[in-house]
């Protein structure tokens, strides 16, 4: 049946199809809306693993939903959509998509961790909110914080040429933020090194930034420090495997 | 007569009462209806015990060797009390096997009943194979297995539904069971134990893991065996149409209606008075209590005592009871009832 009445209903249920025809008849567009369902119809039951393999997620699973944190939350304070005892039960029932609808609130959490100093199961809700923001990153469901844009730029550096160059690290943070490099502050600071710098090392940053200096038999290095890297990611985000149930 | 008790029932009240009794000296007669002694916890071939965690078989074998030893006790298996006739000091029971017997005191340890879950039919038990009750997955960790009764598969996920027969108005049941969250919390580790892959779920409105048991089963089987707490009283068990089952109701924490999909769905049974009791009180002329359970006498000095003289009652008879506090009021009971017989016989000496 054609669904008239639309306000009752959240928008991301009202489901149309511009151009629809069921046995013969023309029901295109308005004629075929449709409610999606409210329930809910399962659970990811190893989620929570990626999140206690996450630093700070590691309790997650202790909770027992007192809302203990929740009261106590200083961005709870601010918005009452911000609800960190929710977001874990979700965690640990693997309700991903409900999560998923608050990514633009649970990154603001402000790490006080008033909520940790009174949970009574220990579950250390800050961390957990920390492990969620991470994850949401991670999975491209949220951008990139500039912390991690700059631990990123910080790295490849490393990577490529085994030392770092402060230059050109903020030069390409700036860029990959889409920050502009003639805001007022950086122009002053690049005014007073001018100034207050000896010649010779401004001199030498400039080669640096054009010729990128190496470190003397790097490679061999590299692929040890990128295959340690690696590893140590994987080792951090590796769900316990199944059936191992004692900690 | 003035040195015999009749205690009535072999549970592991029972049974506390009778060694109880023999140890302070008296003789015991002990009444069971069915031909094995040790309660329900043997009859239903219950695993091991909470909080011990001891096999039920040993627990209460040892409880059963103890009176079977003793001096001073008579047993009469597949039998019955049919009368009761005198008073306290003199009573003269009619047993169903043709005997009788004189005596004292009567201490009433008859227990409770399982509640059967055909009561709740929304809940699929008798409509779908796996649906089971506590007391079948008992029986499955006795044998070593978690599997499911339709083909033997061993399940993905288990949902445990608590209260399922207790603290329910529209089947007359407004008491809790005590023991079936505790119960539920160990039987959800044993599970992980027997089959590490399978996820247990536990449907709750409540958890009422009392005193000692809070953080060895409760806290135990959700932070080291990571069982899974849901708040939503299940409303309805379908099945779908590959055969898994689908557990339906309100996940009241998310505000969202929930169609689940479940390989078992275990029914936490509760306990129901003993449906012998209409029976019981009419036999032994006491009164029951409103929900039917034996009703208890003021506790701070009448201590186990019921609505007549000389008749005491302990354990599940009296309402949902623990193994271990069953054990405490049988052995209480012993005490009350020699206590009193002591002072009858000083009264007339
Ligand atoms: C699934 C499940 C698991 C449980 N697990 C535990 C646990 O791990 N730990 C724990 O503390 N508790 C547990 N309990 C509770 C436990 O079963 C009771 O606490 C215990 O059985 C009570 O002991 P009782 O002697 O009072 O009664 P019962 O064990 O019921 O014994 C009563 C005895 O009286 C007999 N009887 C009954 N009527 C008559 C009659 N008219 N004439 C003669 N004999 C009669 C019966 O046949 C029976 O032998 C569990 C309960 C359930 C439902
Ligand atoms: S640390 Fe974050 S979640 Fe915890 S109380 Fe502070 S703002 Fe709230
Ligand atoms: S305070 Fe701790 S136990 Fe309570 S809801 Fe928050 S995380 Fe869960
Ligand atoms: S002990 Fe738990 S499962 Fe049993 S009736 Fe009480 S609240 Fe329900």
């Amino acid at each position: 049946m054609a669904i008239h009445e639309k306000t009752l209903i959240d928008p991301a249920r009202l489901m149309t199809t511009d151009s629809l025809v069921v046995d013969g008849v023309d029901v295109s567009g308005h004629w075929n809306t449709m409610i999606l369902p409210r329930y809910l119809t399962d659970y990811d039951d190893d989620f929570y693993k990626i999140i206690a393999a996450m630093p700070g997620g590691e309790n997650v699973h202790r909770c027992w939903q007192c809302g203990s944190c929740t009261n106590s939350c200083t961005m709870y304070a601010q918005n009452t959509d911000f609800n960190p005892r929710y977001w874990i039960y979700l965690t640990n029932l693997g309700l991903k998509d409900e999560i998923i609808k608050d990514k633009d609130i649970i990154w603001t959490c402000v790490s006080c961790n008033k909520c940790t100093n009174i949970c009574p199961k220990d579950v250390r809700p800050e961390g957990v909110m920390k492990a969620l923001s991470h994850w949401m990153e991670e999975q491209g469901i949220t951008p990139k914080a500039s912390s991690s844009i700059f631990d990123e730029e910080f790295l490849d550096q490393v990577y490529e040429t085994g030392r770092m160059e402060d230059g050109r690290i903020v030069y390409n943070f700036f860029k990959k933020t889409g920050q502009s490099l003639t805001q007022d502050w950086l122009v002053e600071v690049m005014k007073r090194m001018i100034k207050y710098m000896p010649v010779s090392f401004l001199m030498h940053m400039g080669l640096h930034l054009v010729f990128k200096p190496r470190t003397k038999k790097w490679e061999r290095t590299q692929q040890v420090l990128r295959e340690y890297v690696r590893e140590q990611k994987a080792a951090a985000h590796t769900p316990q495997p199944k059936g191992v149930v004692h900690a | 007569m003035q040195n015999t008790v009749l205690v009535v029932g072999a549970g592991p009240a029972g049974l506390a009462a009778a060694a109880g009794v023999a140890g302070a000296g008296m003789n015991v007669v002990l009444v069971e209806k069915e031909d094995r002694l040790g309660g329900t916890p043997i009859l239903s071939g219950y695993a091991k015990l909470v909080p011990s965690g001891e096999w039920a078989k040993d627990a209460m074998g040892r409880m059963i060797k103890r009176v079977e030893d003793v001096r001073g006790a008579t047993i009469h298996k597949g039998a019955k009390v049919t009368k009761l006739d005198g008073e306290a000091g003199r009573f003269i029971a009619t047993i169903s096997n043709g005997k009788t017997v004189e005596c004292g005191a009567v201490i009433l340890a008859t227990g409770f009943t399982h509640f059967d879950s055909i009561n709740k039919p929304e809940w699929g038990f008798g409509t779908f194979e796996d649906v089971v009750t506590t007391t079948q997955v008992e029986q499955m960790v006795v044998a070593g297995k978690i599997a499911c009764p339709s083909d033997g598969r061993v399940p993905d996920r288990v949902a445990i539904l608590l209260c399922v027969g207790s603290r329910d108005r529209q089947i007359g049941r407004e008491w809790c069971s005590k023991i079936c969250c505790t119960v539920s919390t160990n039987l959800a580790m044993e599970i992980k134990e027997l089959s590490p892959q399978t996820d247990v779920f536990i449907y709750y409105m409540d958890i009422r893991t009392f005193g000692l048991y809070e953080d060895r089963f409760y806290w135990k089987s959700q932070e080291e065996f990571k069982t899974k707490f849901v708040k939503a009283r299940i409303a309805e068990v379908t099945k779908s149409p590959d055969g898994r089952l689908l557990v339906k109701g309100e996940d009241t924490l998310v505000k969202r209606p929930i169609v689940i999909p479940m390989d078992l769905v275990v029914h936490a049974i509760g306990m129901d008075p003993n449906e012998d009791n209409p029976e019981i009180a009419k036999v032994f002329g006491i009164a029951l209590e409103k929900h039917g359970f034996i009703e208890r006498a003021e506790h701070y000095t009448n201590t186990c005592g019921t609505t007549r003289r000389g008749i005491y009652a302990v354990g599940a008879a009296l309402g949902p009871e623990t193994i271990d506090d069953s054990i405490s009021q049988g052995q209480a009971a012993a005490m009350r009832a020699v206590n009193d017989l002591h002072a009858l016989v000083q009264k007339i000496a």
